[in-house]
């Protein structure tokens, strides 16, 4: 009796020195994600300086180019508009973390006329505006037809793409000199590095009261 | 608003923008007038309703301290915007205000202006989080 007794609290000790273990592997594992969120933040914020820094040079290169009234706040358009690049915000599950807020941006949404936007996600953002493979210029006849529509597809997201760039830059004129186009686009992957600075920060503060709590 | 527990899903949510212009050095002739909302404005993410409110503000050397501050607490008890841009040299004017903000949405991020670079020792999320590595933190444990 006394040795079933004696194995019953064993098996117990065992129990809580491994739940224990578990936890501490939990600890461990939320603290290595705060660690890398970090990392990640100040990664991305020195990737950010450098890319404002272009913009920045560009904004600059097409203010000498066009004149310095071309290019200011004072052209900013005030009429009601709606963004184009707007941001959708999701609470996602992270494994030892929890609920973490996402943030997703939509570049250069589209507002046709049944009112709903098109949205053309960060995703594929680095190809849009540029064919996304040697295949859309191929014209000729081909046997593969399942491939065409979406090629038609992605050309019509392009061509929409262009189109609420232009409007975006026609405050400015209607000719505008290429430095403020390369601005332009600078400045866009600069928002796209903002987006993933701000889901970083999100991680990071989550892990930080995980760790916070203990 | 202070006491909700969770941030419902946004759709369409906007991009606030608190950011300096400089202005031009008539002594200089140089066009510094170097616009972190303008570019960024080329981007898409300006949006002006029908009451001409827009969801950026422009500090110049005419912006007082307490427009900064009715900026910022505009954007950020606005329910359609999840990320404030500030420039971290604006953030400075109104760091208390800043480093008080706690929601997660919308997040604020401080940013660099032209002639401010990012330092982080001032960062608002990073000042939050430096606790862990301190003297004081690490002697409790």
């Amino acid at each position: 009796m006394a040795g079933a007794e004696e194995i019953e609290i064993c098996e117990g000790g065992e129990e809580s020195i491994e739940a224990e273990a578990k936890t501490e592997r939990g600890d461990e594992k939320v603290l290595l994600q705060f660690l890398d969120s970090l990392d990640g933040y100040l990664t991305l914020m020195d990737s950010l300086n450098s890319k404002l820094r272009e913009g920045w040079f560009d904004l600059a290169s097409a203010r000498h180019s066009m004149g310095t009234l071309r290019i200011n706040t004072t052209l900013l358009d005030l009429k009601d508009h709606s963004a184009s690049s707007t941001l959708q915000v999701t609470d996602q599950e992270v494994e030892s973390l929890g609920s973490v807020h996402c943030f997703a941006l939509s570049k250069w949404a589209s507002k046709g006329g049944s009112g709903k936007g098109k949205d053309f996600s960060t995703v594929a953002d680095s190809e849009m505006g540029s064919p996304r493979s040697p295949q859309l210029r191929h014209r000729g006849v081909s046997g593969e037809k399942p491939s065409d529509k979406g090629e038609t597809t992605v050309l019509a997201a392009d061509e929409e793409i262009k189109k609420e760039r232009a409007k975006s830059l026609s405050v400015f004129g209607g000719l505008v000199s290429p430095k403020l186009r390369g601005a332009q686009l600078s400045f866009e992957t600069a928002l796209e590095t903002l987006v993933e600075i701000a889901n970083t920060r999100s991680s990071m503060l989550t892990a930080f009261e995980r760790i916070s709590k203990k | 608003m202070a006491g909700r527990a969770s941030i419902p899903a946004r759709n369409s949510a906007l991009i606030a923008m608190i950011a300096d212009e400089l202005c031009p050095s008539v002594s200089y002739f140089v066009s510094c007038v170097l616009d972190t909302v303008v570019g960024f404005l080329m981007a898409g993410v300006g949006n002006v309703d029908i009451r001409r409110k827009t969801n950026y503000r422009i500090v110049d050397s005419k912006t007082t301290v307490r427009q900064i501050e009715d900026a910022f607490k505009e954007f950020s008890s606005r329910d359609d915007i999840a990320i404030i841009l500030i420039s971290q040299y604006v953030a400075n004017m109104i760091r208390f205000l800043v480093d008080s903000y706690n929601k997660p949405v919308p997040a604020i991020l401080e940013i660099p202006s032209k002639d401010h670079p990012y330092d982080p020792a001032h960062d608002s999320v990073l000042s939050r989080v430096k606790y862990l590595f301190s003297a004081e933190s690490v002697s409790q444990r």
